[in-house]
């Protein structure tokens, strides 16, 4: 919401400047976003350069049709001559005046005395956006004919501003207003507090305004009140600066009236031709099955039940606390007006307008709750207002509510605001402070809410805040009083974080990838009923495709080498309401098979895992080149998935550290020397390495320590179909050295294992 | 024999001996089994010829000792001369991988709470809406409960939209004190733009204990803000709503660019808005079942996408998605 200062300022009397009063209200009260300068610079006297004009006299420019020469009174003895290009004025018309050595917003320099197609011009006489008061150029502003020539114009209009740009969180609708922006500035700045309270016009006729409210739980109170005589034309110029500088357009007298005073009492209010209104009453009802109504915008719009309505009693006048009907609009001919100063309920409200995309200035304070109390102060100084400015005769006024809400009364223990504040608030200034913001508090600190604050303030705790937020500034920043720490990571923190590091210290990044996906390998994979695109629609079981995916941007961006992991979760559909929910860790990797192989064996070996990997068939892997160990799989990645040779794995954490462990036993292999051989034998093809080393490790026994296959050769002296497998192999005792004879009878129990189970010939 | 013409020749030759071949020669000729003095030394009769043959031969031996040192030495020197390499070229076959920033910045801030004595909660991803709004006191009607905020698997079940329900998942299953922080991803129904993702991660962090204040709060925020942002930083706390804390607060930092003085990425303000925080609202506590007149509590949830994005100065949020290694590598 928009607040301009100097609007602000006839409602509280304090010297802050505009930036000190963003300063107080952003940290106790809403947020500001910006202090906006508005209107005319401030600087080395400019405003003095601004006065009222009359116009004495106006012709043709002798020299230029569409130019008119005035003389025009600016208070001095002799007029000032101008030249001017507007024609919406004639002599006698008060107008803005700049003089020479005015500075106007969005001209490069100040005004010069020049001539005009052969005339002197002194000056200009100024429309409203050349002062950044409005967006019109179609002519000149003209001022309210009272006016002394001279009179300086930043008296009477708003000539130099800032506006206050403030965001109040959802719980503060009050401060949607000028009112509460204004009571929230008083109270932080110790101003004095002036709110509106106009002289309420007198009706002149006391006929009846019908109004029935069907239904109180949406709209608990409806003020009517009934104007005749109404005189539908411009605004004056002060207020159509106002609603300019508060952001919002200019419309007619009569609308321009009902949109400032929702901005001084955040209570939206509407006018109803009433001419339009069948036989002129008010019923508020739910909508009908059917039903449509063509709001203001020229939208017809379908109804449904639940859908707050105004009508006429006959049909549909005005989507409640939204927009108006079209079709009561009021227009120039508009005579009689029924003002509408009502109070809606915000349930329901938000549900129609997100059902139609409408949002509007009145929506967007209902939704969150205005204060029933507002509508009076509210249609009261509309009433005036359109008596004012629209010669508008009252005629009657109704006040329909089922009995309005109690103020909340709560018990504040100032003691235990301090504690948990943690600054000593003495209870006089807790006290003072709650006045100060309307709250009234008794001797035994029973606090009465007021009304505008109702629905926020209900309980002590609510009422600290209150002191809180005025104080906060002086809160002094304190770390808890411990009695016990436990300040530890758990196994498996722990375990992750070794994983990610094990796999950055082997060259992998880490991607980031969706935890939604397009699809899943997994048929029963979670799907969003409704998801945001078909790219994020089903929640994953495996890391695979968004790391394929973020391989493919590294490929296309020419990166190299492209090594990624990703330490996530994946969603495993459980048969209850939620699923499981597993860390895995996936990677991808260029170089194929071995390049998974190595990562994984880097992550086993890591770990002190014993890695034990067995040939399997996926779909999305090589057929050839697949493999799963105890806690996932890994292999090279199907060429239909992602160009070239691409390694891939995936891990289930806690399944790949469910045999850590706790600790790891020393085993003496220091003390007495091992025996190192090197054995090869000759065996079929198909004799996989994994299969040797098994059976090796089972004929061996206890003095085998270690077997490793440290090379595979194919060659003319094998033959054909037949492969050489070279093992490493060590010997060891704990408790004493193994002789010569010991260590080749170990060797002899492997070779004759070797051979009766893959016809192993032994080659050196 | 003249022994004194002998040493001196000796001495000479080897202060002629220029490489230590040529020195080794020296000491065959001089010092050899078949040397002259070898050879007189074994027909010594007399004592003291024996002392004073000894007495030249360790003279000899000492000389060509020395002069052997000097010349190794000098060799090794021209040999390590001869090995210098261009130490500036790069030879590369260690290249490590890199964390992910915001894995980098969630580490930073679990360690800071784990120095503090936090533990760190896991949470996880799929919600109920138990967890995500009652539990939390969000009203019934409260926008963040809508379809169009909300990304749900059905009517009560939903992909978390904070870290909170950890809060009261973790409260539920202990009494105070409660000291832990929670770090993940959580899912909102944003389109994608340089400042949103539908995924993003927070942090959470969670005090309930007695006698915890509001100045506990914002002098522990101070503490990881500065931590973070920088030793010298200011920090500033301004009230604020969430239907979870009462009273609430928003976190700011002086500028890291500016230090204040206003500049784009504080947009002129001098100060830097980096999340909520706020007292544990006393429904917490009633719905799981805790003495609200006995503890009291703060609370925090906090972007760590935005702590990336205003410390590094990148400007798309959806680079961090994209995984390009030209990106990651930076970090």
């Amino acid at each position: 919401m928009k607040v301009p200062v100097t609007w602000l300022r006839e409602y509280v009397e304090t010297a802050a400047s505009a930036h000190e009063l963003a300063r107080r209200l952003s940290i106790s009260a809403t947020e500001v976003e910006r202090v906006i300068d508005a209107g005319v610079p401030d600087v080395d006297g400019n405003l003095g350069h601004f006065v009222v004009g009359r116009v004495l006299a106006a012709e043709a420019h002798p020299n230029a049709d569409r130019l008119q020469l005035c003389q025009v009174d600016v208070g001095n003895p002799d007029p000032q001559q101008i030249v001017c290009g507007a024609w919406n004025f004639g002599v006698g018309a008060t107008v803005a005046v700049g003089l020479p050595g005015a500075r106007l917003p969005g001209f490069p320099g100040p005004l010069e005395e020049r001539l005009l197609r052969g005339e002197v011009s002194r000056g200009m006489i100024l429309a409203e956006d050349e002062v950044g008061l409005g967006p019109d150029h179609s002519g000149i502003m003209l001022l309210s004919d009272g006016l002394e020539p001279g009179t300086p114009l930043g008296d009477v209009l708003p000539l130099v501003d800032q506006v206050l740009d403030v965001t109040p969180t959802m719980n503060r609708p009050d401060l949607l207003s000028m009112v509460g922006i204004a009571r929230e500035a008083a109270a932080l700045c110790d101003g004095g507090l002036r709110l509106p309270d106009p002289e309420e016009p007198s009706a002149t006729g006391a006929e009846p305004v019908e109004v029935a409210v069907e239904d109180f739980g949406g709209c608990p109170r409806y003020i009517g009140r009934g104007f005749r005589n109404v005189r539908v034309g411009p605004s004056p110029q002060w207020l159509r600066a106002r609603l300019h500088l508060a952001g919002m357009r200019s419309i007619s007298n009569v609308v321009d009236v009902t949109n400032y005073v929702m901005h001084v009492w955040g209570s939206p209010l509407h006018a109803f031709d009433r001419s339009k209104l069948a036989g002129g009453r008010i019923v508020v009802r739910r909508a009908r099955p059917g039903e449509t109504l063509r709001t203001l915008d020229g939208t017809v719009r379908e109804l449904v039940p639940g859908d707050l309505l105004i009508t006429d009693g006959e049909r549909a006048v005005a989507l409640a606390a939204i927009m108006g009907g079209l079709d009561s609009e009021v227009s120039e001919q508009t005579t009689e007006v029924l003002l509408e100063a009502a109070n809606f309920e915000p349930i329901g409200i938000l549900r129609t307008s997100e059902r139609l995309s409408l949002r509007t200035e009145g929506s967007n304070r209902w939704e969150k709750g205005v204060d029933p109390y507002a509508a009076a102060p509210a249609a009261a100084l509309a009433s005036r207002m359109l008596v004012d400015l629209a010669g508008a005769e009252p005629a009657g006024s109704v006040d329909v509510n089922d009995g309005l809400p109690k103020r909340p009364v709560v018990t504040l223990r100032p003691e235990r605001a301090s504690a948990l504040i943690g600054l000593d608030v003495p209870a006089d200034e807790q006290r003072a402070i709650l006045e100060r913001l309307d709250f009234v508090v008794d001797d035994g600190w029973r606090v009465t809410v007021p009304t505008f604050r109702a629905r926020d303030v209900t309980r002590e705790i609510d009422v600290v805040e209150e002191v809180a937020r005025v104080v906060l500034d002086r809160v002094p920043l304190t770390m808890p009083l411990r009695r016990a720490v436990a300040g530890h990571l758990t196994p498996e923190q722990l375990f992750r974080r070794s994983l990610e590091d094990v796999l950055v210290g082997a060259g992998f990044s880490e991607a980031y990838t969706w935890s939604l996906t397009p699809s899943d390998p997994d048929p029963s994979a979670l799907r969003l009923p409704d998801p945001m695109s078909g790219e994020h629609a089903v929640l994953r079981t495996t890391l695979r495709h968004g790391l394929v995916e973020a391989a493919r941007v590294n490929v296309d961006a020419g990166n190299e080498p492209i090594r990624l992991f990703e330490l996530a979760r994946v969603y495993l559909p459980s048969g209850e309401q939620l699923p499981r929910e597993r860390w895995r860790l996936g990677g991808i990797t260029e170089g194929g098979f071995a390049a998974a192989r190595g990562a994984v064996e880097a992550i086993y070996e890591a770990s002190h895992l014993p890695l034990d990997v067995r040939r399997i068939t996926l779909g999305h892997l090589h057929p050839g080149k697949a493999a799963e160990t105890d806690a996932g799989w890994l292999g090279e990645l199907h060429p239909t998935l992602l160009e070239g040779a691409w390694g891939v794995f995936e891990l289930d954490v806690a399944d790949l550290m469910a045999p850590l462990p706790e600790r790891i036993l020393y085993e003496d292999v220091i003390t007495f020397p091992a025996v190192r051989q090197d054995v090869a034998v000759a065996v079929d093809e198909e004799v996989e390495a994994g299969a040797i080393v098994a059976v090796v490790h089972e004929a061996g026994g206890a003095e085998l320590r270690e077997a490793r296959v440290f090379d595979v050769y194919h060659g003319e002296q094998v033959g054909e179909g037949r492969k050489s497998v070279a093992l490493h192999l060590v010997f060891q005792a704990p408790d004493r050295t193994l002789t010569d004879e010991e260590a080749a009878a170990v060797r002899d129990r492997i070779v004759a294992a070797l051979a009766e189970r893959f016809g192993a010939e032994l080659r050196a | 024999m003249d022994v004194e013409a002998l040493e001196q020749a000796a001495l000479a030759a080897v202060a002629a001996a220029s490489s230590t071949d040529a020195i080794e020669a020296v000491r065959v000729e001089y010092l050899g089994r078949k040397s002259e003095l070898k050879l007189a030394l074994r027909e010594v009769r007399d004592r003291e010829t024996g002392i004073t043959l000894n007495a030249a031969r360790e003279r000899i031996e000492g000389a060509v000792g020395a002069r052997e040192a000097e010349l190794e030495r000098a060799e090794l020197d021209r040999r390590l001369a001869e090995e210098s390499v261009d130490v500036t070229l790069p030879v590369g076959g260690h290249e490590r991988g890199h964390l992910h920033l915001i894995t980098q910045i969630r580490r930073e801030v679990e360690d800071v709470f784990l120095g503090l004595g936090y533990r760190v909660v896991d949470g996880r991803e799929v919600e109920t809406t138990r967890y995500n709004f009652d539990g939390l006191n969000f009203p019934p009607g409260h926008p963040a409960r809508s379809p169009l905020a909300t990304l749900f698997l059905d009517e009560d079940t939903l992909l978390r939209t904070e870290t909170s329900p950890s809060q009261v998942r973790t409260m539920e299953a202990q009494q105070p004190p409660v000291y832990i922080v929670s770090l993940g991803r959580v899912y909102r129904r944003d389109t994608p733009d340089a400042t949103h993702t539908p995924v993003f991660h927070q942090v959470e962090g969670l005090a309930v204990d007695e006698g915890i204040t509001l100045g506990d709060l914002t002098g522990t925020l101070d503490f990881l803000l500065k931590a973070l942002f920088g030793a010298e930083r200011r920090t500033e706390f301004r009230t604020h709503y969430f239907p979870f804390t009462e009273p609430s607060i928003e976190a700011y930092v002086s500028c890291h660019v500016c230090d204040g003085a206003g500049c784009a990425v504080c947009r002129h303000s001098g100060w830097i808005e980096v999340g909520g925080a706020g007292m544990v609202d006393p429904k917490l506590y009633e719905f799981v079942g805790y003495d609200s007149e006995r503890y009291s509590g703060f609370a925090f949830g906090w972007g760590l996408e935005r702590i990336a994005m205003l410390r590094h100065e990148f400007p798309d949020l959806r680079e961090l998605w994209r995984n390009d290694l030209r990106f990651a590598r930076q970090f």
